[in-house]
């Protein structure tokens, strides 16, 4: 076992996205590209009950979001999924401290913090066209998703949270183990619209792009 | 195909976000140590099926994940309201007593 090294490895290793990485540009009218390796934790707890939405607020800095929607800051991005539960996506390396602050600040209370790093990941899809691709892959109607929204919902045959930021393009939050088939699914839909794997934009204040500068390399090796 | 409301997300979305959870409602024995395999094979298999205005559950398995009890119509598949499981009960209950 001495020689056994655990390393983090995105879902999406295989199709080896950074090789495959061009720099946007406008003949691209979908661009695509992996957030890879951040960090996410479910907030389980009655949000309605303010001893609990406080607590998530002291841990997180992070106010409670409204339904299907997402509140952002410093810790990075808290996305509401349902009346008892949110998912905090952050840099990978800022969980444990988060994780301890969430279990200091639920003490007490009918709630809990749980470290879903290893089950999720998320895709930046952008270009004009970012809209109409989604509407080849769900029923949703995309066009109404505004700045600020969080709508979970089915693309093809797998759930995804679709987070818009700005116009420019939305952040999908996927399963690790559907990530390989809507990966697939998106840049097959793509093929029509120029689809390029594009560099992502630089980061400035976007609370999803933030996290990945703050520390979420592709292959980081993790201390024994 | 048709369009469900969610009681817990608030919003009105495909059916393809939901997953079907069988009839509302139904109680299980108070005593289970007490019920004769009667009450236990009526209370595991049989169910209303009603032609008509039926209580049923369904689960936003693509959204909040949360079980809800809607009023379906079986026949014409119109639906007069979705709650949450308890909001609902009050409503079954003043039902199944008229
Ligand atoms: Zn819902």
């Amino acid at each position: 076992m001495a020689n056994f090294q655990p390393y983090l490895q995105s879902p999406l290793v295989n199709f080896n996205l950074p090789a495959q990485t061009v720099p946007a540009d406008a003949s691209q009218k979908v661009r695509a590209n992996e957030l890879p390796l951040l960090g996410y934790i479910v907030l389980r707890g009655e949000l309605a009950d303010a001893a609990v939405a406080q607590a998530i607020t002291k841990a997180t800095g992070l106010a409670v979001p409204a339904a299907s929607r997402f509140s952002s800051g410093e810790a990075g991005v808290l996305i509401w999924q349902s009346p008892d539960e949110c998912l905090l996506v952050t840099a990978r390396a800022a969980v444990p401290a988060l994780l301890a602050a969430c279990a200091d600040a639920f003490a007490g209370l009918f709630a809990q913090a749980v470290d879903n790093s290893g089950g999720l990941t998320t895709v930046y899809l952008s270009g004009v066209e970012h809209v109409t691709l989604l509407r080849h892959l769900g029923v949703y109607d995309f066009e109404s998703v505004e700045a600020g929204d969080a709508v979970s919902t089915v693309l093809g045959k797998a759930g995804a949270l679709v987070c818009r930021v700005d116009g420019d393009g939305v952040f999908l939050v996927i399963r690790r183990s559907f990530a390989d088939y809507l990966w697939l699914l998106i840049t097959k839909a793509a093929i029509p619209y120029r689809f390029a794997v594009a560099k992502l934009p630089s980061a400035g204040k976007s609370p999803f792009l933030r996290l990945v500068d703050a520390g979420s390399p592709a292959k980081r090796p993790v201390a024994a | 195909m048709f369009q469900i409301h969610c009681p817990h997300c608030g919003a009105t979305r495909e059916e393809e976000e939901f997953s079907y959870a069988g009839e509302a409602y139904i109680a299980r024995p108070a005593k289970p140590e007490e019920a004769t395999e009667a009450e236990w094979g009526d209370y595991l298999f049989m169910r209303k099926n009603t032609r008509g205005w039926f209580w049923e559950q369904w689960q936003h398995t693509a959204g909040c994940r949360k079980v809800f009890a809607v009023k379906r119509n079986t026949v014409s598949y119109e639906i007069a309201g979705t709650w949450t499981l308890a909001e609902g009960k009050e409503l079954y209950l003043k039902e199944s007593e008229a």
